[in-house]
């Protein structure tokens, strides 16, 4: 090892040449992680956040139920499985409905979401996105509407409107109900259907004083995509304890379109590092194979006093993998400081077209870099392990030097 | 010395080829050398002294014969176990390049104990009492570069018996240095092979150390022209 590090210094050019070959990719991958990871994680932070939570116990789906979900008519059994579930860090009980939005001559096809507020007020940014008015009260009769569903039924705050429900499981209810705040979502289309009501004033809807669609819950030590594996662990276990006649979904079957774009980006992903992992690696092998022809007669002279091939190959390997794991950690480490500079600057401003699609995806409009330690080490012992490889084919050449040749050179 | 030979050649030739044209470098040579005895090959370049020694040492192979090495035949032995023998039974000293840059001048003499794998402690122990018995022991901590030319053929000499292997092949290793440098070295060798025994095998045809071997090979176009056991001046 020593030897090693001697040969690195005498050669300094050539040593921070190979460093940097292996540096550099290791750095741009984690930032490109980051940025990905990121923007993955914003999208399944805002949906799991807002929309879907990390799982959703419904009850099975029925012909009868058509186009609207199921309805759990009694769903304190599994509220009581899920209360005894320690993962669980959050959950609420939630009943949408499809329904009739009509004020005046103006209607509009409408999702009511009921919602117990003061459950969901700690994790839902919808109390920030009031617009006009205040948020839900359970003790209040009103609702909150998207924006833009206000300016088509040309509503205001105070404003009262009927909302027409049928369900095939209870028939069709109607309540009039107030408008009290008026919310802007990020996404346009989610606005134009949006009624947010106490959940009492949906059961109502509903005909069913005890009804809900969902049991929405949130898995406890969950940041990211990268902790799936929780999610999915806190599922099976609730499908051993569920009664029967219910069902566990994740947010992947929830929001599927999510997922799928969660799988297009990873391959795309492999391609590049694999592109930056072999151009490391033709630097790598390239700086390698000039050492060993500089050092030919050293090499002949070593293989002269008796040194093994493998002794030879070892050699040549320890240089590079000094090379390689100083590389690596100092491109990891590089990376993860220019990540937290970025963060700690609020993530970088997205502006114009930019700034509107991330909102259309419902996501923040600053691009954010965000990355799990493993993701780093992953990025870091793979050029580790690449960079070998890449000097395995010169050290091996090495130990294949005839001994009298090299004695020639030596000559 | 005993009367069965350390190191023996049996019709040892060797050919090289170089675009179809072969030149032959050895023509059968038979020669036997015991132990404890301080042998020059001498003749002109291209008498295939280099060679044979090359040979000798397992650097080489030939193109027919054979050697035996402590009665060992050296034909038919593969890469890794001629690395072993060179590693255990032979010395080297080269015209040049004989260090590795990179070691100290302890680390270098010491570094056949490293293949060989002798603890730590002990090698560069004994690295540093045959260089104290070699009078360079000064000179333990520096890098080859920093030391003059005879100092590192001295080094090399360290480092060639310092594992006290069965004999100490050495190409001119008087080439490159001045009168009293190559005298200096000369002594050294002659007296470790008066003092502690060591077999050494020149090639040479440098007469200030043809003065002082006890047995003089000539080689002449790849044969044995002459093998003369004489006393020392």
């Amino acid at each position: 090892m020593r030897a090693a590090i001697r040969h690195l210094v005498r050669n300094r050019r050539r040593s921070l040449l190979t460093l940097l070959a292996i540096l550099c990719p290791v750095y741009v991958l984690v930032v490109m992680f980051g940025f990905t990871s990121a923007m993955m994680n914003d999208l399944f932070d805002t949906i799991t956040r807002v929309d879907t939570g990390h799982l959703q116990i419904r009850a099975v789906e029925t012909r009868a139920s058509g186009s609207a979900m199921p309805l759990l008519r009694d769903p304190a059994p599994a509220l009581a499985v899920v209360a005894q579930t320690e993962a669980v860090e959050w959950f609420t009980v939630r009943l949408d409905l499809p329904a009739l939005a009509s004020a005046g001559e103006r209607s509009r096809p409408v999702i009511v979401q009921g919602v117990v507020p003061e459950e969901i007020d700690p994790i839902s940014a919808m109390r920030d996105r009031i617009v006009d008015g205040v948020y839900l009260e359970s003790a209040s009769p009103g609702v909150v509407i998207g924006k833009e569903l206000a300016a088509l039924l040309q509503l205001a705050v105070g404003d009262e409107f009927t909302l027409l429900g049928a369900h095939p499981e209870t028939g069709v209810g109607a309540v009039r109900v107030p408008v009290i705040g008026i919310v802007d979502v990020p996404v346009a289309e989610l606005g134009r259907s949006l009624v947010q009501a106490p959940l009492a004033v949906a059961r109502s809807l509903a005909r069913s004083p005890s009804a809900a669609t969902a049991i929405v819950l949130r898995v406890a030590g969950v940041t990211g995509t990268w902790h799936t594996d929780r999610i999915d662990g806190v599922a099976a276990a609730l499908r051993t304890a569920l009664p029967a006649g219910v069902d566990v979904r994740d947010w992947r079957a929830l929001v599927p379109q999510v997922e799928i774009y969660m799988r297009l980006v990873s391959p795309a992903m492999l391609v590049v590092a694999a592109v930056f992992f072999a151009l490391g690696a033709l630097v790598v092998l390239n700086t390698v194979y000039l050492s060993v022809m500089e050092r030919t007669k050293e090499l002949g002279l070593i293989l002269s006093l008796g040194a093994s091939r493998r002794r030879v190959v070892r050699m040549i390997l320890t240089e590079a993998g000094v090379l390689a794991v100083a590389g690596a950690a100092g491109g990891a480490m590089a990376g993860v400081v220019l990540i937290l500079v970025i963060e700690a600057f609020g993530g970088i401003p997205l502006g114009g077209d930019f700034q509107l699609f991330a909102k259309a995806m419902g996501m923040s409009p600053a691009l954010h870099v965000r990355v799990a330690a493993p993701q780093v080490a992953l990025a870091a012992a793979a050029m580790a392990v690449v960079a070998l490889l890449a000097a395995w084919i010169p050290a091996r050449r090495a130990s294949h030097l005839e001994p009298v040749e090299a004695m020639r050179y030596v000559e | 010395m005993s009367n069965s030979p350390l190191i023996q050649t049996l019709a040892l030739t060797k050919t090289y080829e170089a675009g179809g044209v072969a030149t032959p470098a050895l023509r059968g040579v038979d020669l036997e050398l015991h132990e404890k005895e301080f042998t020059a090959i001498a003749g002109p370049s291209g008498s295939g002294k280099s060679t044979l020694l090359h040979l000798l040492g397992g650097l080489d192979r030939p193109t027919s014969g054979d050697i035996l090495l402590e009665g060992r035949p050296l034909s038919g032995l593969s890469r890794d176990a001629l690395a072993r023998l060179r590693m255990t039974s032979i010395g080297f000293v080269f015209q040049a390049y004989n260090l590795i840059p990179v070691l100290t001048v302890l680390e270098n003499t010491a570094f056949v104990l490293e293949l060989q794998g002798v603890a730590r402690a002990e090698r560069l122990e004994r690295a540093r009492r045959i260089l104290g018995e070699l009078g360079i022991d000064r000179y333990a901590d520096q890098f080859p570069q920093r030391i003059s030319g005879g100092e590192q053929q001295r080094v090399a000499v360290a480092r060639a018996v310092v594992s006290e292997p069965a004999i100490v092949l050495a190409d001119e290793p008087t080439a490159n240095l001045d009168t009293a440098t190559s005298l200096d070295l000369i002594d050294l060798m002659r007296r470790l092979n008066r003092d502690k025994g060591a077999t050494f095998l020149f090639a040479t045809h440098d007469a200030r150390l043809l003065d002082r071997v006890n047995r003089l090979v000539t080689l002449v176009d790849g044969q044995v022209a002459t093998d003369v056991v004489r006393i020392p001046s």
